[in-house]
């Protein structure tokens, strides 16, 4: 059972070839780091994988079904690379979250209380919950990237694709970031992501695919984690409890 | 003799009630996607729909809703596209708006530059018992549109490839975006006129900005702020002979000023 299938992927855009036959797997439960250098694809593949990009060559299943075919996407958490969030008109932090609820939600429901827990979950596990009722454009770039991840959290997932969540972002956050994935990890859930520098989150991964020059150059246990923010004990002394209902949402096998 | 004992006043505080609430509503959204100049291009786009009506012999209103509609749907392609060309693909759409008005009125028997005028700067006092009905639909139903696909909508304007990959139908609700839009152009154009019909979709939501924190919030506040500037308006006209829609106008961009001093005043205070 495989959350993404990506088998001799080429893309193209705008007549260059980004990526040139890769071939990738990201099994359930599996937390998998993407590196490489700028330029090399990371991102392209990410968005290959939601199904942002089409593919030119090659063939990519998710959850089991044809890219095209497939339409249960609230199993699809992204969080795209991002500097700020919001538009031309203030919105809350908790409005943003909420947000990310909304495909779940029925239209002339409006949120039930199952929905405002997911919501309140989400902000809790990224620290964001005392933040709820304040303008997005008034937190910082690592706040407003924690308000991303509870976003798609809050639409509880089974996998969570998140680019570059770790650039521009405050020590504290970063953090607090590793406590939130790895309580999605812990529940069942699976992590692709897209990373420059690991920093806090080096400790969760357990797969690295490197790309070089829009191919797969190793695919394969992680670099050693360095420095003294890597350590796996530094990473759960703040992890919360794992909260019943959010592993209920992962559809445990 | 009381301002709501006259026929012509109640329909037009109607139209204006109705019209003053839908505008800002839908604008919330545009301004949210940075479009607020949106309306602006779809009232060009309408006037030709205007002239086409009259061109055709049919109610200048209804070409309106479908030449603006064909107009904002194409708008929304063009931005979809995210082209380079695109800001110069929508000038193009603009002028061919106004030239395409003014070269068909003069082709038509009924119609003529001063009969465009009336729908340039509005004609609210002159608003029928078949008009009333069509503005009281078309405002409803934009209404309806904004209430039922709010959070939808919202999520969009947040970001369109988040949507997209949470299986949001992005391209339609786009769409109903740009042609809600396009309806609340033609329905305001009789309260203030094609040319300042952005106006009331724009100002009130910049003026609710300046005092609310929360994107429900400043939809709510906008649309009140949009009644209140439109009743504003035909009232002062009425008492002082000018046109309704500049006085709406001028009262809109008024409440602008006054929140604009109190939200800077409040942002100076707390930081003492």
């Amino acid at each position: 059972m495989s959350v993404f299938a990506l088998s001799h992927g080429t893309v193209a855009l705008g007549g260059r070839t980004i990526l040139s036959d890769v071939s990738v797997t990201v099994e359930r439960g599996e937390f998998v780091a993407v590196l490489g250098a700028n330029g090399s694809g990371k991102t392209t593949l990410v968005r290959t994988l939601v199904g942002l990009v089409p593919l030119a060559a090659g063939s990519l299943t998710v959850f089991d079904q044809p890219v095209q075919r497939f339409r249960e996407r609230w199993r699809l958490g992204y969080v795209p690379q991002r500097l700020a969030v919001g538009g031309g008109v203030p919105a809350t932090v908790g409005e943003v979250v909420a947000s990310g609820r909304t495909p779940r939600v029925r239209r002339w429901r409006g949120l039930t209380r199952e929905d405002k827990h997911a919501v309140m979950h989400a902000l809790e596990d990224v620290g964001m919950l005392d933040r709820v009722r304040d303008p997005v454009a008034t937190l910082s770039g690592g706040q407003q990237q924690r308000v991303l991840i509870a976003r798609a959290l809050a639409g509880e997932p089974e996998v969570l694709v998140l680019d570059e969540p770790t650039a521009g972002v405050d020590v504290d956050s970063q953090e607090l970031l590793a406590g939130a994935l790895s309580h999605l990890s812990h529940a069942g859930g699976s992590v692709v992501l897209v990373a420059h520098e690991l920093g806090p989150l080096a400790a969760l991964i357990q797969r690295a695919v490197v790309l070089e020059h829009g191919r797969v150059r190793s695919d394969g246990p992680p670099p050693d984690p360095e420095g003294p923010h890597a350590a796996e004990g530094h990473v759960h002394q703040h992890a919360h409890p794992a909260d019943p209902p959010r592993a209920k949402g992962f559809g445990l096998p | 003799m009381s301002i709501l004992e006259l026929d012509f006043m109640q329909r037009a505080l109607v139209a204006a009630v109705l019209v003053g609430l839908a505008a800002p509503a839908i604008g919330t959204f545009l301004v949210q996607r940075r479009l607020s100049l949106m309306g602006d291009g779809i009232g060009h786009i309408a006037l030709t729909g205007v002239a086409l009506g009259f061109l055709l012999g049919t109610a200048p209103v209804a070409t309106a809703v479908v030449v603006a509609s064909l107009g904002a749907i194409a708008i929304e392609l063009v931005r979809e596209r995210g082209a380079a060309s695109g800001d110069v693909a929508l000038a193009l759409l603009f002028y061919g708006g106004i030239a395409g008005g003014v070269l068909l009125i003069g082709l038509s028997d009924g119609g003529s530059n001063a009969t465009l005028v009336s729908y340039l700067f509005g004609s609210l006092s002159s608003v029928s018992r078949g008009d009333l009905v069509v503005i009281v639909l078309l405002s409803v139903a934009v209404l309806a549109v904004v209430g039922l696909f709010a959070r939808e909508l919202f999520a969009v304007g947040l970001d369109e490839e988040v949507a997209r990959v949470a299986g949001l139908r992005v391209r339609f609700l786009n769409l109903l975006v740009a042609v809600a839009a396009a309806v609340t152009v033609t329905v305001a154009m009789r309260v203030v006129g094609l040319l300042l019909v952005s106006a009331l979709m724009v100002v009130p939501v910049a003026t609710a900005q300046q005092l609310t924190r929360s994107f429900r919030s400043t939809l709510l506040t906008a649309a009140g702020l949009g009644a209140a500037a439109s009743v504003g308006g035909l009232v002062l006209a009425f008492y002082v002979d000018v046109a309704p829609g500049a006085a709406t106008v001028v009262l809109a961009l008024g409440g602008f000023l006054v929140a604009a001093l109190l939200g800077a005043g409040r942002r100076v205070v707390p930081s003492r």
